[in-house]
């Protein structure tokens, strides 16, 4: 007695202690000395990602499984963290929710937002009850990146903000039969590929007249000063074009196998679905965690909170599931300030072979993909203008130079002091001589600042923890067991669900994607007959077909709705009643029969 | 005692079974003539192999979702001067719909045929010292071991369980032999739900009842089984996963188990598909499945192209001079585009470019370039075909089907593809009644054929099948000399037409089957009806048509068009194209200038590439690469020329302006992946 007591006064104590302290630093961590301390103001290569996924692992065992679900094409470790409360069940009794990011190589600030979101969960479980509520019913499915080979080749390789879109297997992207035989060379050897110019009165650029870093677009009876020569590089093949294959060139994007076209139709597909290891990877991993419910994809850049259909040829999402997506997505409009909650194909472009479709369409999985931050510089400096450049910019051509517009460079020498920023410098090139190279650096375009990132991350981990949120939570509600005259069990049982997603989806209800939820009685009893009730006020149910001690629900409970069934079942004693959905969760509770 | 009666009643059924069995008077018989079972094919291949060690080389290229090795047989000669992985290369593919016996024994007959022409026959002596054939005589092992199964039950899919009815579980509720015959057939049973009528005129056959006639349906259908997780359905479940010659990624029906969750979702169809996109010298295909594409050239579906009228983004239709609020005919938008001369000269715009480039979708049909070498070789195929006494072909030969195997090598691999089917049920005298025309007819003729009708024969067919009164024969012809409608689509236009197969259907349309059986099969094609008490049905009957009769012929009657197909396969890979070099010239121009001239030409029959092939970006062009040296220097012409295509029997020119020593040489190498390689010398004097 004693001792309970102060066990409990103990713990209280803990507790106390923790949620006190841990106010101060709630926007990172929950916690004021996290076991781990990660910092979210730089851009983790998979070394350091590795590392700190490991340091995670160590400090937090019960939470946290850290698995490799394959190798890139290089032979990296493709790293996916499991977390799952065990004391509160099994991770395939819980909806599950996953997260992706950085899958094209260039985009990389998806893996920070997703270690973060691990990162987050962690260090707040047991000090902020939201994060214990998502975590007793829930588990989280994270793969911070699952193109290493092409983080790596952006984060240490010379390349601009635009590459490595794809993977890094070799891909023939001329068709002349050789494999990425002539891609841009860091010829400055500055780390970075920005653009070649060279003098010329007869060129069509010339230098802004607000800064001379800019170049812009002669107009008409203007005198030129450049020919614009496009990106860093030479004619390594020697077979007249310059940077024509570079480093792999297709997009694991449009790569998976739901509304997957060929080359020809979709750039950058890849020869047939999952032809790649990590779009593989990715796809097995998902497939044998049936009980992922709730999906999200990171991407840069343009503030946008995507869903499907990535095309026209899909059709409309069926209507109870948009409500769904529009419901978390109008919320998601809320909680990232500027981002557009909107539709693929309608409102960005076209996109076949998406993972968000090949998630939603085949197995049933809400997903959102988030196209993350904006230009660096937006915002930041109208006031830097001439009026002579206003009135300029109204013929929209000057607001385009091919290294940069006037706000962005400003931005840049102002705001960045330089770091990010090459000004054109002399070079002697083998076949165009005296040529001038300069431009923007690859971190100066599509990623944060790093004054930026923490808030990308924060934002970005808050909608997806939204979502999980609204993934199915069903409740036993009102169970009445009434003895029937001939001796049988007449139980009627009410499923509720609080949250907005169903526990199938409308699609795979409709497409039968995956086995539907189960009613199932356990111990001495047998289902005589079962249904579900249409109108309780009459009494009607519409019967279903029974097996011995279970029956199927073909559609699932809907979301922010209940279904109430009625069995008559024949059986004695205590009884386990048991609601078992394949996304939606478990629920087992006993009744006795008399 | 009761044992005893036991064991002899169990003697008494294994004897009849025996007895019984038509699968061992048609395909199982004791003699030579049999089919290979997944086993004895490995068997054949390893001696082959073994047999002719210097020429051939046999692989596995993956497995089956069952384990079964999936075989390849490279056979190429003179391994030490060239890799023959590098070659230009032929792919043999047999029996990816794992019923197509017939597809196999074709494939290792013509694999057997060309090892041992080599070294005899000087054309395939000289064709396999630089190049290769590629032969998978079996890519669905899995579903071609159903035929060497007891009880045998027809099955087209791999050993991947999948979960018919979506309860949670696979396979739970297959088939079983409840006569005991070996033979998975039908039951029919009485019921008040039935759709079925025993035929009037041939008892042993089913026929639906036509509500229209006052008919009502007496019997319901079923597999022969058992009800074995008693939900009420029977065999709603059984083994048999996904058909292979529906996975792969050309017009893929996504939400059909049978075509599997996604593309490519086979192990069968992913080795096959990393070997050809790891083999990029592959130039062209044969095939044997049910599919005959130079008989029936229906495409997987309708074309979406030249039909819609779309709108134009304004982005693109300020290029081309169009309203962006209006919307045009595809080929409205590729007269705009010749006009607007945004796409090079050389680039042949019509409305499949459209489609691309507006991003329309696929192709669905094929070119029209490329269906004019289809209906060339499908002449002679016919003719030969007619010659053999093989024409008999020609009615139920089907198209390519969706996700299918074959159109995959057109659309995306974009390489000339020839199925062949083999072999059909013939047809009797009996069954042959109607000497007129027939969509069916009509769908196997070329345009050519079909004007050759003349407009006579055309209008009683248009007046039978009960065209609209503005279709006269007239219309029609001017329309197919035109190119706005093929054969194919008139047959399909007529088939969509209601009420016109009540006229065609009088008779069962399974009839020809049975004829089939009575007559040549002596009636072993058959299971008389006969009672079975059906523990979840009662009294039901359990008969009818012996697994496999439309698909597998005994050997004997396989023999002629075996023979006459590996005859037109290798005829077929004579007219592969050949480049070489004509001619050269180099003139002096003065000041050690010099002007080389050389005439590349295409020997071959077929193009260099397929017009497919260019639009779907899957072709190689021809590159010829000037080598100067040191001391040389390029005045005039590009360092390197690129050259889309070269029809069969065409040459171009190309020129270059050279600045060289005298007497030195001019190295130019021409190079495209699926075409042999040429080396040339020119010697500037």
């Amino acid at each position: 007695m004693n001792k309970t007591i102060k066990i409990i006064i103990c713990l209280a104590c803990i507790l106390l202690s923790a949620t006190s302290s841990g106010l101060v630093l709630m926007a990172q961590s929950g916690q004021d000395r996290p076991a781990v301390k990660l910092t979210f103001d730089h851009f983790y290569d998979h070394a350091e990602l590795t590392s700190a996924l490991k340091q995670l692992q160590t400090a937090y065992p019960e939470l946290m499984e850290l698995v490799s679900i394959g190798k890139s094409y290089q032979g990296r470790d493709i790293w996916a963290v499991i977390i799952n409360n065990k004391k509160t069940g099994p991770a395939e009794k819980k909806p599950g929710f996953y997260i992706d990011g950085n899958i094209h190589g260039n985009e990389i600030q998806g893996t920070e937002v997703a270690l973060y979101t691990i990162y987050y969960l962690l260090t707040n479980s047991g000090h902020l009850e939201a994060i214990d509520r998502l975590l007793f019913d829930r588990v989280f499915y994270i793969v911070p990146t699952m193109n290493p080979d092409s983080r790596d080749y952006f984060l240490h390789l010379a390349t601009d903000s635009n590459s490595p879109r794809g993977g890094l297997a070799p891909y023939d992207d001329d068709r002349d039969g050789q494999l990425d035989e002539d891609g841009p060379d860091d010829l400055d050897k500055d780390g970075n590929i920005t653009y070649m110019r060279k003098r010329d009165p007869r060129g069509n650029y010339r230098s802004s007249a607000d800064n001379p870093m800019v170049m812009e677009p002669c107009l008409p009876g203007e005198k030129g000063e450049f020919i614009f020569l496009g990106s860093e590089g030479l004619d390594n093949d020697g077979d007249g074009l310059i940077n024509e294959d570079g480093p792999g060139g297709y997009d694991m994007n449009r790569n998976f196998g739901f509304n997957w076209q060929p080359n020809y139709v979709q750039r950058g597909s890849g020869p047939y679905p999952f032809a790649w290891p990590e779009t593989r990877a990715i796809r097995d991993f998902i497939m044998k965690h049936p009980n992922i419910m709730g999906a999200q994809t990171f991407h840069n850049y343009g503030g946008m909170i995507l869903r499907g259909p990535g095309a026209r040829n899909l059709g409309d999402t069926l209507p109870p599931d948009r409500q769904v997506y529009d419901f978390i997505g109008k919320k998601g409009e809320m909680i990232l300030p500027g981002y557009r909650y909107i539709v693929i194909y309608k409102d960005m472009y076209t996109v076949y072979g998406g993972s968000v479709d090949f998630f939603y369409n085949l197995l049933g999985i809400f997903t959102f993909s988030n196209e993350l931050d904006f230009d660096q510089y937006v915002g930041t400096i109208r006031a830097g203008r001439t009026r002579a450049s206003e009135e300029e910019d109204s013929s929209a051509r000057r607001r385009f130079g091919p290294v940069g517009n006037l706000e962005e460079i400003i931005y840049h020498q102002l705001v960045l002091m330089g770091e990010q920023l090459v000004e054109w410098k002399p070079y002697k090139h083998p076949l165009y001589g005296d040529i001038e190279i300069g431009g923007v650096k690859k971190m100066g375009r599509r990623v944060p600042a790093s004054f930026q990132l923490p808030e990308t991350c924060h934002r970005n981990a808050a909608f997806c923890l939204y979502h999980a949120d609204q993934l199915p939570r069903l409740n036993l509600e009102e169970i009445k067991v009434k003895r029937l005259d001939s001796g049988l069990f007449q139980i009627d049982v009410r499923i509720g669900n609080s949250q907005v997603t169903p526990s199938i989806s409308a699609l795979a209800a409709q497409k039968k994607l995956h086995r539907p939820d189960i009613l199932r009685v356990q111990g001495k009893a047998k289902i005589i007959t079962a249904g579900v009730m249409t109108d309780r006020f009459r009494e009607l149910t519409e019967p279903v077909k029974v097996r011995e001690d279970y029956f199927l629900v073909q559609n699932g409970i809907p979301g922010f709705g209940y279904v109430d069934f009625r069995l008559v079942v024949d059986g004695s004693g205590e009884i386990n009643l048991i609601y078992d959905s394949l996304k939606g969760g478990y629920l087992e509770k006993k009744i006795s029969l008399k | 005692m009761s044992k005893l009666k036991l064991i002899s009643v169990v003697s008494m059924l294994i004897i009849l079974t025996v007895l019984i069995i038509p699968g061992s008077l048609i395909g199982q018989s004791m003699s030579d003539n049999q089919y290979q079972s997944p086993a004895a094919v490995t068997e054949t291949l390893k001696k082959m192999a073994g047999k002719y060690t210097d020429i051939c080389e046999l692989s596995s290229i993956g497995r089956s979702y069952g384990g079964l090795d999936i075989y390849l047989l490279e056979i190429a000669a003179g391994r030490n001067n060239s890799k023959p992985g590098e070659r230009p290369a032929v792919l043999v593919v047999a029996n990816s719909e794992g019923f197509h016996l017939a597809g196999t024994e074709a494939a290792l007959n013509l694999a057997s045929t060309i090892l041992s022409a080599y070294g005899k026959d000087n054309y395939w002596t000289a064709f396999l010292n630089d190049r290769a054939v590629y032969i998978i005589p079996l890519l669905n092992p899995d579903a071609a071991s159903a035929y060497f199964s007891t009880p045998r039950q027809e099955r087209a899919g791999n050993g991947r369980p999948l979960d018919e009815d979506n309860d949670g579980q696979v396979d739970e509720d297959g088939p079983e032999d409840l006569d005991g015959n070996g033979l998975i057939t039908l039951m029919r049973v009485k019921s008040p739900e039935g759709r079925w009528l025993i035929d009037p005129e041939e008892p042993r056959l089913m026929r639906r009842a036509d509500p229209k006639k006052g008919e009502r349906g007496e019997y319901l259908l079923y597999s022969e089984g058992y009800d074995n997780d008693a939900d009420g359905e029977i065999n709603e479940d059984g083994p048999g996963g996904v058909e292979i010659n529906r996975n792969f990624p050309h017009d893929f029906e996504y939400y059909n188990q049978r075509a599997g969750l996604y593309p490519a979702s086979e192990p069968e169809t992913q080795a096959l598909l990393r070997f050809m996109f790891g083999h990029n010298h592959l130039a062209g295909i044969i095939n044997f499945s049910t599919e005959n594409n130079l008989l029936n050239m229906q495409q997987t579906g309708r074309a979406r192209a030249g039909t819609d009228r779309v709108r134009v983004s304004s982005r693109y239709a300020t290029f081309l001079g169009l309203e962006p609020e209006a919307e045009y005919s595809l080929k409205e938008i590729a007269e705009a585009m010749k006009s607007s001369g945004m796409v090079g000269a050389e680039v042949e715009i019509d409305e499949n470019l459209v489609a691309t480039f507006l991003g329309l979708g696929p192709a669905m049909n094929l070119d029209r370039s490329d269906q004019s070498i289809y209906e060339e070789l499908q002449k002679e195929y016919k003719n030969g075909l007619k010659e053999a006494g093989l024409d008999y072909l020609e009615k139920r030969a089907r198209g390519v089907g969706q996700g299918s195997f074959p159109a995959f090598c057109y659309y995306q691999y974009g390489v000339p593809v020839f199925s062949f089917d083999l072999w059909q049920v013939p047809e009797t005298k009996k069954s042959e009644k109607r000497e007129g025309l027939t969509p069916d007819r009509i769908k196997s003729m070329s345009s050519e054929e079909f004007l050759t009708l003349g407009e006579e024969k055309i209008a009683v067919f248009l007046k039978e099948q009960g065209a609209p009164s503005n279709l006269n024969a007239g219309r029609l012809i001017k329309m197919v000399e035109s190119g706005q409608l093929t054969p194919v689509r008139i047959a399909e236009m007529m088939a969509k037409r209601p009420g016109v197969s009540a006229g065609q259907e009088k008779e069962n349309p399974e009839a020809y089957l049975l004829d089939y059986s009575d007559t040549v099969l002596k009636g072993q094609g058959f299971v008389d009806w006969k009672i079975f008490n059906h523990p979840d049905l009662g009294q039901v009957e359990i008969g009818g048509f012996v697994p496999y009769l439309k698909h597998v012929p005994p050997m004997d009657q396989l023999q002629d068009s075996l023979k006459f197909h590996i005859q037109f396969s290798q005829k077929l890979m004579q007219r592969w194209p050949v480049l070489s070099v004509k001619e050269t010239k180099a003139e002096n121009l003065g000041a050690g200038l010099y002007r080389v001239t050389i005439y590349l030409q295409n020997e071959g029959w077929l193009p260099t590439s397929l017009a497919q092939g260019r639009r779907s970006l899957a072709a190689y062009p021809i590159r010829a690469s000037l080598k100067l040296s040191e001391q040389q220097k390029l005045f005039a012409g590009r360092p390197v020329e690129m050259i889309p295509v070269l029809q069969g029997g065409e040459s171009k020119k190309l020129e270059w302006t050279v600045q060289a020593k005298k007497g030195s040489n001019l190295k130019v190498i021409v190079r495209s992946n699926r075409i042999n390689p040429v080396d040339v010398t020119i010697k500037l004097d």
